[in-house]
């Protein structure tokens, strides 16, 4: 999907990534990324925290005109309230915490 | 809690799997549009690539490689109508509110609130399967989706992969 916005951004639409890998949205380089460091699934918070979603929500569209050098990536101040890990086909990778 | 390593724990997971080794796209630099207009005139529209697909259409399949498929989505659907398929993440939030990886409701509400100036008339979900022909992105599919997100005059993507 960052190949995709960084085509995008060349054909004239302005595009921002809310990503949930640091490490993932760093190789990519997407034009403008929103970290936020939630399990995959949750770019947007918890289901029913319509004011979190919204928050993060306008921290993206934000950046759309404060970014000026394209490659930004900014960390958005967010803290999940449990840790969580990765488990693609149910292999679980343990999270640091 | 430190970010999740997930280049390393794919990497495992696909040799694991049996497929060759993913070759990782590594930008030095990206572009950048910024449009010449404010936020509260700009037409936003939504992509996701969380498996996400309406009820009445056929589910994503959730083992897919090499899955172009990008579905569009009315800007006014029920938020209620809307099926998962990927077995990369924990979609049980997102199944409950799909506001959580597809804020169409609080993108609906930035409009009403005057924050933005529209929701574009067709939303997306697509680019989910694990893309190893990424010309293809290059040559077909992203062109043809930047195509039609010019025809809905969008001005800015909102982009949450999953």
């Amino acid at each position: 999907m960052g190949l995709v916005c960084r085509l995008l951004e060349e054909r004239g639409i302005a595009t921002v990534y809310i990503a949930t890998g640091r490490d993932l949205t760093e190789l990519v380089k997407p034009p403008r990324a929103l970290f936020v460091n939630h399990p995959m699934g949750n770019n947007f918070g918890h289901a029913g925290d319509d004011r979190t979603q919204s928050d993060i929500l306008r921290a993206a569209l934000a950046m759309i005109h404060t970014t000026e050098l394209g490659g930004e990536l900014i960390d958005y101040p967010t803290t999940w309230d449990e840790n969580f890990s990765f488990a693609p086909g149910g292999k679980v990778i343990a999270a640091t915490a | 809690m430190q970010p999740i390593r997930y280049v390393d724990a794919l990497n495992d997971y696909y040799t694991s799997m049996g497929n060759p080794p993913y070759r990782w796209t590594v930008n030095e630099s990206a572009p950048l549009h910024r449009p010449n207009k404010p936020l509260t005139q700009c037409t936003v529209s939504l992509l996701t690539s969380g498996g996400v697909s309406q009820c009445s259409m056929p589910a994503f399949n959730p083992d897919a490689k090499n899955d172009h498929r990008l579905d569009a989505i009315e800007r006014d659907v029920d938020g209620q109508d809307f099926q998962i398929h990927d077995s990369y993440y924990d979609h049980s939030d997102a199944d409950r509110d799909i506001n959580c990886i597809f804020p169409l409701d609080r993108l609906h509400e930035l409009a009403a609130g005057g924050e933005i100036g529209n929701v574009s008339p067709r939303l997306w979900s697509g680019f989910m399967g694990r893309i190893y022909n990424r010309s293809k992105v290059m040559e077909e599919s992203g062109p043809a989706f930047a195509a039609a997100l010019k025809e809905d005059q969008v001005d800015i993507l909102v982009a949450a992969p999953s």
